[in-house]
């Protein structure tokens, strides 16, 4: 592949250019209640060129490397428009120039997994609930992503990087009368075939809780204290605060470029937050992103203090700040963006049952149930949770979304836990889908959030 | 792509081939100031074949090699998709006016110069930050099955998109400019985004409960959503549909009229067949209130001893690849009938409540059920008809079958947003939280 990606390089008249071609390799097993309604395999492949020129960046896309002459002079053109229009020219920040090939570990590689047993394995998770009187439909699914990937660019970097990605979701739906309730279910990552076997015991878990969700309460819109699990903490730590600090997010933004300084205090003590790309068998891992820069842990808030920032080469020059290496691409239809790897808050010192005991009265939430980030503003949901009275746990509620403001619940954010869970499915919708999000962290206590009910 | 329907037809029940060419370009000012373009170019075509009543499936970028494709979808059947239904013949019939040629001629400047005149107009009258994003795009999709139907459309498209932000946030006074062909957003357009901007500038504090609450069209899909989910025919088969046994009903209040309208080629997107090859038509789901019928694909009219409605469409939720979808229930097309007040005489049905300019949150919560409980980005407080200010930190929620049965009035006028063409909708006794 590299000797016909630094054919169309060469091509190019820039201070700089990249090109990332993907072959992406997707095995998908869906079942609609009992019904399988998909089993496949394809492979879909595609360029990406980036151009820098006179201080303009552009990208192009295209499908057949036919189309190769073509996109290269629409991108120049456009990177000599983007030159003619801005300010202040683009500038990347230096980086090592890396020849690499990597190539995932996993624990069972997934490719030597027969689709039979891959539908069979499915087929008995789906069962599960299915199995159960009040449940009426589920959807179920494996899906494999294997992404491998090229890049080269005119500094000389040459790098071929391959993620496998597993999952394992299941989305279960229980009904009495017209009530209708939901809960999901989402395992795998990026470590292999392994960690989608041996489930059985979560398909039942989740098939309980949807079935008691039947019976719970519709919870009272008002402004409470919960205690977040460790699905929702990271959910609060990738929506509210981690979309934050992509820099690409805030750097056209005047007022919150002034609100996100470095050494600016947010939180209290307690409160650390991390973005680590390279932890080993999270579902965020990577070792090189999309721009050909090495990954990096990067501190995010150190004792409530404002430490850093996840850059792109561009941003990384514009704020003078140290590259990250969080540029990532969906595939081989976008340029990479500013993504957040592996995203968590680092376990404190309390037990749950010391949270709770904290908390008094209040609500116990649990499992993310999707979210969403203006700025500031934040909102998300929970699948469901319980009332808590003197720091004990009630009665089950359902109906949970749940709205702040990131400042002040950064503040709000009272006491961490000393667990920690990191997500195994991932879905962020920045433009572009991440199935490798990962975010997490420990079980947390947070004041004055407000609950929209119904 | 001929020659391997050919192939197909002699090792198969049946083969359809959908082939999709796209290309579009993407300029985007952010503070005022030009920071990207991007341009594609993509080209892909999916398969589906039915042999011995299962369903096969394959998808590629680059068909080079015929044969490796088709044995691709044959090695699927062995999984044992049902296949419920036949594909259709279909002629071709007259086709919809859906292409603009001035799109094809307009060039990345233009659209930059464009942006450009906004970001400066608005510049002009306040100091709030203005992104602008505009881009055009060109479709062509065919479809061919081996029940000889042998259909294609091209599509054009050009939007624009203006927001004016608010401080510390990305929430905005939005508002989509979409047409078929290039055309310079008007004065109202810009002057609606500017005055709601600077009426509503300042941050207010407000007491929540039940009250007026009225949806600019930008928002209103995250209602719509809910009854999307309702009438989908993949619901009503599953049994997870409220709305399943209530055909003829009044489920809604009776000023509302929802439709699916393919055919008006006025807008962008307009489709003689859907991605299945079935031909499209006028679709009444709601008629005064009351619930006319379902909409279903395929697979699910099969499934539920049916016709195909039309509205077998290869979409999903977050984007994605089209080719690699099988096509599900999708309206596409929804429209509603416009009421009688202008969006000046709504607001002055308010005494006391909130106008919603943007929402967050409406993938979250339990859709099936039709419950919604969305974050406002952001909420407008309006007082006896005017706009005091914006809240933060406030949601709206409640259940479609309540919120849809307190219809005060919709607007008269249509706007492009998100899912369609829309008026705005005033609502009463709505559940807002806030912080205040």
């Amino acid at each position: 592949m590299f000797p016909l990606m630094r054919s169309i390089l060469s091509k190019t008249d820039s201070d700089y250019s990249d090109v990332r071609y993907e072959m992406k390799r997707e095995t998908v097993i869906t079942f609609n209640g009992k019904e399988l309604t998909q089993i496949s395999s394809n492979s879909t492949d595609g360029y990406v060129l980036r151009v820098l020129k006179r201080g303009g960046l552009s990208s192009v896309a295209f499908t057949r490397e036919t189309d190769a002459d073509r996109a290269l002079r629409t991108v120049e053109e456009n990177a000599l428009l983007i030159a003619r229009h801005i300010r202040e020219p683009v500038r990347f920040a230096k980086t090592e120039i890396l020849r690499k090939t990597v190539q995932p570990s996993l624990e069972e590689d997934p490719r030597r997994v027969s689709m039979d047993e891959k539908l069979e394995l499915t087929r008995g998770y789906n069962s599960i609930p299915l199995g159960h009187e009040g449940i009426v439909t589920t959807i179920t699914g494996y899906s494999e992503v294997i992404r491998e990937k090229y890049f080269l660019n005119t500094e000389g970097a040459e790098i071929r990087e391959d993620l496998v990605t597993t999952r394992l979701s299941s989305s279960i739906t229980s009904k009495v009368g017209t009530l209708i309730q939901n809960v999901r279910l989402g395992l795998g990552g990026s470590q292999g075939f392994r960690h989608v076997r041996n489930q059985e015991a979560e398909f039942e878990k989740k098939t309980s809780i949807c079935l008691d969700l039947l019976k719970a309460e519709p919870v009272q819109g008002r402004r409470v204290n919960v205690v977040l699990n460790p699905s929702l903490a990271g959910v609060f730590t990738h929506e509210a605060f981690g979309h934050f600090s992509e820099a690409d997010l805030i750097e056209d933004s005047p007022t919150l470029r002034a609100r996100m300084k470095i050494g600016e205090k947010f939180g209290n003590e307690g409160l650390n937050i991390i973005d680590d790309p390279t932890l080993p068998g999270q579902l965020g891992f990577y070792q090189y992103d999309d721009e050909g820069v090495a990954a990096r842990p990067t501190r995010l808030m150190e004792k409530g203090v404002l430490a850093g920032r996840l850059h792109s080469r561009r941003t990384a020059a514009a704020f003078g700040e140290p590259l990250s290496g969080h540029c990532i691409a969906e595939d081989y239809r976008y340029a990479p963006i500013i993504r957040m790897g592996n995203i968590f808050i680092e376990p404190g010192s309390h037990t749950f049952n010391d949270l709770l005991g904290k908390l008094g009265d209040g609500l116990y939430l649990l499992d993310s149930m999707g979210g969403e980030t203006s700025g500031e503003n934040f909102t998300f949901g929970a699948q469901y949770g319980y009332e808590v009275e003197g720091g004990r746990l009630g009665k089950m509620i359902r109906d949970i979304n749940i709205s702040g403001n990131l400042f002040q619940t950064l503040e709000n954010i009272r006491a961490v836990g000393n667990d920690l869970v990191l997500s195994k499915v991932g879905g962020c919708g920045k433009g572009q889908l991440n199935i490798r999000s990962c975010n997490g962290g420990p079980h947390i206590l947070v004041h004055d959030v407000v609950v929209g009910g119904r | 792509m001929e020659r391997l329907m050919e192939m197909a037809k002699k090792v198969t029940d049946g083969a359809e081939i959908y082939a999709l060419d796209e290309t579009g370009d993407g300029v985007g000012f952010e503070n005022g100031r030009l920071k990207e373009i991007e341009s594609k170019s993509q080209s892909g075509v999916s398969l589906r074949i039915i042999k011995n009543g299962n369903l096969g499936f394959a998808y590629t970028k680059n068909l080079i090699n015929p044969e490796e494709f088709l044995q691709n979808a044959l090695d699927s059947l062995k999984g044992k998709v049902e296949a419920p239904f036949e594909f259709p013949f279909t002629r071709p019939v007259t086709p919809l006016n859906t292409f603009d040629p001035s799109v094809e001629r307009l060039s990345n400047g233009t659209l930059v110069e464009e942006c450009q005149r906004i970001c400066d107009y608005l510049a002009s009258k306040t100091e709030g930050q203005v992104n602008v994003s505009a881009g055009r795009g060109t479709g062509r999709i065919r479809i061919l099955n081996s029940r000889g139907t042998g259909v294609s459309t091209t599509s054009s498209v050009y939007g624009l998109h203006t927001s004016l932000l608010f401080p510390n946030s990305y929430a905005s006074i939005h508002r989509p400019w979409v047409h078929k062909g290039f055309e310079r957003a008007p004065d109202p357009y810009l002057r609606f985004i500017l005055e709601t901007y600077t009426q509503s500038l300042k941050e207010v504090q407000m007491r929540g409960g039940r009250m007026k609450v009225l949806f600019l069209p930008e928002t209103l899909y995250a209602l719509l959503w809910r009854i999307q989910s309702v009438t989908n025919g993949k619901n009503v088969y599953q049994k997870v549909s409220p709305a399943a046994g209530r055909l003829n009903e009044k489920v809604f209040d009776e000023k509302l009229t929802l439709y699916d309208d393919p055919l008006n080629d006025q807008v962008p997107g307009a489709r003689e067949f859907d991605d299945e090859g079935v031909p499209s038509r006028y679709f009444p789901v709601i008629d005064k209130g009351v619930l006319t019928q379902f909409y279903y694909d395929l697979y699910y009219a099969g499934k539920m001893g049916v016709s195909a409605t039309g509205h077998g469409y290869k979409s999903a939720m977050w984007g994605g690849e089209a080719i690699s979808f099988k096509p599900s229930p999708s309206l596409e097309h929804l429209s509603m009938k416009a009421g009688g007040k202008s969006f000046e005489e709504l607001l002055r049905l308010m005494d006391r409540g909130v106008l919603i300019a943007g929402v967050m949150g409406a993938h979250s919560g339990n859709i099936l059920n039709g419950d919604f409980s969305i974050g406002l980005s952001p909420g407008l407080y309006v007082e006896n008809g005017e706009v005091l200010g914006h809240i933060k930190d406030a949601m709206v929620a409640g259940n479609i079958f309540d919120t849809m049965n307190h219809i005060i009035e919709l607007e008269n006028t249509f706007h492009p947003a998100s899912g369609g063409m829309f008026p705005a909708i005033l609502f009463d006794g709505v559940s807002v939280a806030t912080k205040g």
